[in-house]
């Protein structure tokens, strides 16, 4: 194996642990704020009851007027469930990694302006009962710079195949002069 | 098959053909069979595959198959990874034993303990469906604007039809000089039975009384001359400094000659358990379940909405 092959899957391998670490993240997210908060089965019931605690998170922040909170927070955690799957999937990964991005880019400046104004409330990132804090502001910048790296990754991979499967031009015979 | 199968074992020891090969039969590798030998001579004459294009294709094979299993190796590593990192955070969250998780309401662990005579900070119905349990700081800007915005419509809406129990927890912050004796005028009045007017008094109020720190003013103006004077007389003996609670989560010293600072001191202890990050922080109970304690500035409208969906399971 060559230097290049081996810094190539080398390369590979880390673009597949950043996309699955994103992934399990969002896919848990998710999971934290369907689930049923109090000791019961999972339902429809419960996780509607969930989603309205979670509209309470996102009201925290005020930042929205109240009616389009529920509306976010009815979209968020099935949006995050989506995106986790998608980059479990790794199909166009490139799309995936950069709308992850701008997602917890949006994230991470919602969560500074809030630190920075004085609010003190639960972060929501995670299900409730975690305050916004300096180390949560620390998780969630590294894994803004996480998806950054893979975004990056994912497209210099494709440029790199598209590059690779390109189709040689033919040589053109030399022409007799007569 | 068997003829890619029979010159893999010539050409290339390794590969899935050479897999393949072991479950030819035992007669098909027998170069003594006559019929076998002229197969393999038929296809050396007709030279359908020659040897180089053998051994290209099986290398092929090869290197997909090793790409193939390195992927393979990628993902469970990958896997095993995810699940190490997030495992203990699902289990952490699963098994947690907070007070926020707990089936009992936190106030009626605390109505247990308390003393005959204790304060009744409470407004509502006690049987009403939901209970509601709010820790809160009279001097914090958050839990004045959390009570006039949202708390009053609620008691006006939900707490007077029968919907809500308010249930009111002292947790005054070290951080606000007058909020600990703030709490304590609150406690007195509740020892009487005046609680709603004070509570409702000393939030309206918020930013006059901190000022200077008579809050007595507030509350004079907020009650009967008769009762103003009972609160006083309970208050008499409190000249130590009120407890508030602590950033290191110590219990507070209770101050023996001012009978209400126990009170405040019980709350400040069960808002340790929740625990109690900043106020306003909220607890919730239905149905003998107890939703996780949420923190700030929540509006009525959605507030109300979270008390509707419980209400329609």
């Amino acid at each position: 194996m060559t230097q290049n092959e081996t810094r190539r899957n080398l390369a590979r391998t880390l673009l597949l642990l950043g996309r699955l670490a994103l992934a399990g993240i969002f896919l848990f997210a998710a999971y934290a704020k369907l689930k049923p908060q109090a000791a019961l089965p999972w339902s429809g019931s419960s996780i509607k009851t969930s989603l309205s605690l979670f509209a309470m998170q996102v009201d925290s922040y005020q930042l929205l007027p109240p009616q389009l909170v529920s509306p976010a927070a009815h979209f968020l955690p099935p949006f995050e469930l989506f995106l986790g799957l998608w980059l479990l999937s790794g199909v166009l990964l490139r799309y995936a990694s950069l709308i992850t991005t701008l997602l917890l880019a949006a994230f991470f400046a919602v969560m500074v302006r809030t630190y920075m104004a004085g609010l003190e409330i639960n972060c929501g990132c995670f299900g409730p009962g975690e305050r916004l804090g300096p180390l949560t502001l620390l998780r969630d910048g590294s894994l803004l710079a996480l998806a950054l790296a893979v975004t990056i990754g994912a497209f210099l991979q494709g440029r790199k195949r598209r590059t690779e499967s390109a189709p040689v031009p033919p040589v053109s015979a030399p022409q007799r002069a007569d | 098959m068997a003829n890619l199968a029979a010159g893999c074992c010539a050409a290339n020891s390794r590969s899935p053909a050479r897999i393949l090969s072991r479950a030819l039969p035992a007669t098909a590798h027998g170069h003594t069979s006559g019929r076998f030998v002229v197969n393999i001579s038929r296809y050396n004459v007709s030279s359908l595959v020659s040897d180089a294009q053998e051994v290209d294709l099986i290398s092929r094979t090869n290197r997909h198959f090793d790409r193939r299993m390195a992927l393979l190796a990628q993902w469970a590593t990958a896997v095993l990874i995810a699940c190490a990192v997030f495992a203990p955070a699902i289990t952490a969250q699963a098994t947690t034993p907070t007070a926020a998780r707990s089936s009992a309401p936190a106030h009626k662990r605390v109505a247990a303990d308390a003393a005959p005579g204790a304060p009744v900070k409470t407004i509502g119905n006690r049987n009403a469906p939901i209970t509601m349990e709010v820790f809160s700081d009279y001097q914090c800007p958050s839990c004045g604007s959390f009570f006039e915005n949202t708390l009053r419509a609620m008691i006006q809406d939900y707490v007077a039809n029968g919907k809500v129990y308010l249930v009111h927890h002292d947790f005054p912050l070290q951080m606000h000089t007058y909020s600990g004796q703030a709490a304590r005028w609150a406690n007195a009045a509740a020892m009487i039975g005046q609680f709603q007017d004070v509570d409702a008094a000393l939030f309206d109020n918020q930013a006059k009384w901190p000022v200077d720190g008579d809050i007595e003013k507030y509350v004079a103006g907020a009650i009967s001359p008769a009762n103003f004077k009972r609160i006083q007389a309970i208050l008499k003996g409190c000249a130590a400094a009120p407890p508030t609670s602590k950033a290191d989560r110590t219990v507070p010293q209770v101050d023996p000659s001012c009978p209400v600072d126990q009170y405040i001191v019980q709350d400040i202890v069960l808002g340790y358990q929740v625990p109690v990050q900043a106020t306003p922080t909220f607890i919730i109970h239905y149905k003998g379940q107890s939703y996780p304690a949420s923190s700030g500035i929540i509006t009525w409208p959605i507030l109300k909405q979270f008390f509707d969906t419980l209400l329609s399971q």
